[in-house]
């Protein structure tokens, strides 16, 4: 049996050390990925409390077949969604983006395409990337971020958002191909 | 083959594509330099997405969440301890107290008894006086500030700022004067 599944029947018989297995086993993953659509550590740490607390006390109504990860990331993205709509913040939405930007994401390599990353070190890169992820819509940062900072499979985002694995690729696609573009753009 | 789709670049990168499909990418990369260029670009760019740095989970993030789903309760073997060490001491008092006096026992617990009783009930009534007087102080406290805090808001309705600071001010003075004036009265013939 999976080694989740066996602490999640231990929590629910009552022993507490399962579940602090569980917290210790999924804390820096959640964290990292709430800190990179949130923007900022101390809420990620205090919403990851929250999601902990919301996953214990539903943990009844997990499923066995499937992945308690993907379980917990879908609580963690729902309370985001829900932060997002109570407190009205602003953040980009994928609506918006696909009328103004969709059509100006070639499929095919240009002739004249310049090397845009290859410009920069990694560390650069990287400090790039960190700013460029707020500015991208929200529903792409969030499969970008569990795809390549998580690195969860295609199929499991598409589990969690309950997308076809077709759409998630190409919107993870979009996301990479927004991302390498607006570095060129960043001074 | 044509050169490569960019999303195909990425599935490659990813391992994400099947052994044939593999196999004829790699023999278009073979042969084309732009696509090999492309290739390392966003190979570049995955590995910086995939080593951004981590955010820093603090060391007591678990027991944070543990004690928020898990409240710490005080065991019922914790309260046993606390009342048997005070029975303990109050009987051990009893029994030096008794050999001190010399006196009957059983005469000698009654009026212990009886003290420890009057006692309590005296300081019953003590502490219901005290809380009956400290809740009609705050009743008062609280209802003169409410009307403090209305007759506030209506001035500054009706008055200006700049002469509301005025008016304080003149009030301020006016207290601080009256002050003064109490304390030179009682102090009046004393050495200071």
């Amino acid at each position: 049996m999976d080694e989740d599944i066996k602490l999640v029947k231990k929590t629910l018989k009552g022993q507490k050390k399962a579940f602090e297995m569980i917290i210790r086993k999924y804390q820096r993953p959640l964290i990292n990925y709430i800190g990179r659509m949130v923007g900022e550590r101390e809420l990620a740490l205090d919403f990851s409390q929250e999601v902990f607390i919301k996953a214990y006390s539903s943990l009844h109504t997990f499923q066995p077949q499937y992945k308690f990860s993907t379980w917990l990331y879908k609580i963690a993205s729902n309370y985001i969604i829900d932060y997002w709509r109570k407190k009205k913040v602003q953040h980009l939405s994928l609506d918006h983006y696909q009328e103004a930007e969709n059509e100006c994401l070639p499929l095919q390599i240009p002739d004249d395409e310049p090397s845009i990353v290859k410009k920069f070190e990694l560390s650069q890169i990287r400090e790039k990337i960190e700013k460029t992820l707020s500015m991208i819509p929200t529903q792409l940062r969030e499969l970008f971020v569990w795809r390549h900072v998580n690195g969860l499979s295609y199929e499991e985002i598409a589990e969690i958002k309950g997308l076809p694995v077709g759409t998630v690729k190409n919107r993870v696609f979009q996301a990479k191909e927004m991302i390498r573009q607006s570095l060129e753009e960043k001074p | 083959m044509n050169c490569l789709q960019i999303e195909l670049i990425y599935l490659y990168l990813e391992k994400e594509l099947s052994p044939s499909e593999l196999k004829e990418i790699e023999e278009h990369l073979f042969a084309c330099p732009k696509c090999r260029e492309q290739v390392e670009e966003r190979r570049l760019l995955l590995q910086a997405a995939e080593t951004l740095p981590e955010f820093e989970v603090p060391p007591d993030f678990t027991k944070k969440v543990m004690s928020r789903i898990f409240p710490a309760k005080a065991s019922f073997f914790g309260w046993r301890v606390i009342l048997g060490t005070a029975f303990s001491f109050l009987f051990l008092s009893v029994i030096l107290i008794f050999l001190a006096l010399n006196k009957n026992l059983p005469n000698f617990l009654l009026s212990f008894i009886l003290t420890l009783g009057n006692s309590v009930k005296n300081m019953a009534v003590i502490f219901v006086k005290f809380f009956k007087l400290a809740s009609l102080f705050f009743k008062i406290l609280f209802h003169f500030l409410g009307e403090l805090s209305r007759m506030f808001s209506l001035l500054t309705t009706l008055i200006s700022p700049e002469i509301v600071i005025l008016v304080f001010v003149a009030a301020f003075i006016l207290v601080l004067s009256s002050i003064y004036g109490i304390r030179s009265k009682f102090l009046a013939g004393e050495k200071l």
